[in-house]
């Protein structure tokens, strides 16, 4: 540790104003388990909050997403059969392989920045 | 607390809070510090009761930030600066506090009685650091109740060393030119 000799030169007042600042060490009594016991509940407050948030949004999600799943055959079954044909789908149209890897990269720079915002 | 724990330093107390959010590490360094924290905020803020409660929010503060301490320079500087942003943090929301206060009617001289008993010495302290500003209170207090040296007090305050010490010449001569040093008892 390198001592800064012009942090060391005192005069009388420093001297002074030293004896006046100085006070008795201040006793735990109990503080720092106060403080403890505040980090363990945020830990457990941190850890919690996810799940209760994800099953809260499932709860509030399930009724309209059962709606729409049963409205999808519905759907189905008014759309014309030369919309809905699968059969009939040229292969150009579907997903060629840059475009999964794309997609792909997508999602995990997306988590990536998700988790990074988490933390 | 066993004597294995004691011996660790901080260093390596911060390091296993960081690695494995150690509660108990954590409780180690707070109870290393706690005294020399909650001096710094009673003397700051002449108010025992509102320095202890300041005092559990640094600690918490410390506890969100602890990942950011690198390591340069020692923990307790690093701890007071937590302390003093938590206090500057707070007199703010005060401020705003007693403006309301004030606009409503109310007299804000409640936390007055709230002040514990203090001895004489105490309250000379309290016209000391009453011709100061804020800064240089906190200035003085880290450097002559904390024993914190200029480069120290320049981690915590958030100042370069050389404002560090024209801050304290200056509150010296203020102290001077005020009060008659010499006229107060000293222990």
């Amino acid at each position: 540790m390198i001592i800064n000799m012009a942090d060391r030169l005192k005069d009388d007042t420093d001297l002074k104003l030293e004896s006046l600042f100085r006070s008795q060490p201040v006793q735990d009594d109990g503080f720092s388990v106060k403080v403890v016991s505040r980090v363990r509940r945020r830990i457990w407050v941190r850890r919690l909050a996810m799940p209760v948030a994800l099953t809260i949004g499932t709860l509030i999600a399930a009724k309209p997403l059962l709606q729409l799943a049963s409205a999808i055959p519905k759907l189905l079954m008014i759309v014309p059969d030369s919309m809905s044909g699968l059969d009939n789908l040229p292969l150009s149209s579907l997903p060629q392989n840059t475009t999964v890897i794309f997609g792909a990269m997508l999602l995990f720079a997306v988590m990536m920045v998700g988790k990074m915002l988490e933390d | 607390m066993n004597s294995a724990v004691d011996e660790t330093s901080d260093h390596e107390l911060v390091a296993k809070v960081v690695a494995q959010q150690d509660a108990t590490a954590f409780g180690e360094l707070v109870r290393r510090h706690q005294s020399q924290i909650r001096n710094f905020l009673r003397k700051l803020t002449r108010d025992t009761v509102l320095a202890d409660d300041l005092a559990q929010d640094a600690f918490l503060h410390a506890w969100n930030k602890l990942h950011t301490y690198a390591g340069k320079g020692t923990f307790i500087g690093w701890l007071l600066k937590v302390a003093y942003t938590t206090f500057l943090q707070s007199k703010r929301k005060s401020s705003r506090y007693n403006e309301i206060l004030e606009e409503a009617g109310h007299d804000a001289d409640a936390r007055s009685s709230r002040q514990t008993e203090e001895s004489d010495e105490i309250s000379d302290l309290d016209k000391f650091l009453a011709v100061l500003t804020n800064d240089e209170r906190a200035v003085m207090i880290l450097s002559y109740a904390c024993g914190l040296s200029h480069r120290e007090i320049g981690d915590a305050a958030d100042l370069p060393i050389g404002t560090v010490k024209s801050v304290i010449f200056r509150s010296k001569e203020k102290i001077r030119e005020s009060f008659d040093i010499d006229d107060h008892k000293y222990g």
